[in-house]
């Protein structure tokens, strides 16, 4: 992937190659699936005008742990937590698969013989990001962080206070063989961060 | 009758106690994005934005605005879409 850059008329771009296209497509694909509400919260529990509105009838916070770090309490104290989660869960859960949304329409291909089980190798492509994007880019990627970093078990390890007795938990996955899936999940993660990186720095370049 | 009123007076006078958005340090989420999701949702300058991040860094947590109960709900709501770990509570409980 080459750096973003801002052109005059304010759009970010950069070049991704055809897989971390495929990569990005994948992740934001299981992660519009994570977040939408799915069979576990009957629906037939909420009651139709109150959807409509957007509000949910979850209180209980999820129990995938990906999705408890996506959508996290409001409140320490439970009985205020659940009270709020009920009518706000379901917006959150909507403005975040809208995130994630921008990022795969921006890199799912137009064209109508691709699939993303398929993928036809379209070699680079050109990622084009308006203005009023940029948000939704840089909280759709922190997303797919959080989500890894929890898979990866390291979302709440910090770095700097890992310890120096021994590798730490992100030492261990540096020190890991190629070979090792778990290598690559991070490899994932890290790279999701420099994405993030660069839009950043691409906004602040005037 | 007296009495009635002086309590509904009372009740008028009780100063609102404000209540804070606390954001919570996170080691995933990368220390430039925090600062821009502040100057972006709060409109804080750089320099506020990169000193509240770096007390969120160092300390643990930062409040980083303080209002109403409906405000801060809202502020946390705002910080959750983007990823930020927060949490809203009375002033005086911290």
């Amino acid at each position: 992937m080459s750096a973003f850059r801002r052109s005059d008329d304010g759009k970010l771009r950069a070049i991704f190659t055809s897989q971390e296209s495929h990569v990005l497509i994948n992740l934001t694909e299981q992660l519009l699936e994570l977040l939408g509400e799915g069979a576990s919260h009957a629906s037939h529990e909420v009651d139709p005008f109150l959807h409509l509105v957007g509000f949910g009838a979850n209180e209980a916070p999820p129990e995938d742990p990906v999705l408890r770090r996506l959508l996290p309490n409001a409140y320490e104290e439970d009985e205020a937590a659940a009270e709020f989660r009920r009518y706000t869960e379901h917006g959150l859960r909507e403005k975040k698969r809208a995130h994630a949304m921008t990022i795969y329409e921006a890199l799912i291909p137009q064209d109508e013989e691709w699939n993303a089980d398929n993928p036809i190798d379209r070699g680079s492509i050109e990622v084009e990001i308006a203005p009023i994007q940029v948000m939704d880019w840089l909280s759709g990627l922190n997303d797919l962080r959080l989500a890894l970093a929890v898979r990866l078990g390291i979302e709440k390890v910090d770095r700097r206070r890992e310890s120096s007795d021994g590798p730490g938990v992100h030492q261990r996955y540096e020190l890991m063989k190629e070979s090792d899936p778990m290598k690559a999940v991070y490899a994932v993660y890290n790279w999701l961060g420099s994405i993030q990186q660069s839009l950043i720095e691409s906004l602040d370049k005037n | 009758m007296g009495t009635a009123t002086d309590e509904k007076i009372e009740f008028d006078l009780k100063p609102d106690r404000p209540w804070v958005c606390v954001v919570w340090d996170d080691p995933v989420n990368l220390m430039s994005y925090v600062t821009h999701v502040f100057m972006v949702l709060f409109g804080f300058s750089r320099e506020k934005a990169t000193e509240l991040m770096l007390k969120v860094h160092n300390e643990g947590r930062a409040v980083v605005t303080s209002g109403t109960r409906e405000e801060m709900e809202r502020d946390v709501q705002r910080l959750h879409e983007y990823g930020l770990w927060a949490t809203l509570q009375r002033d005086n409980e911290l």
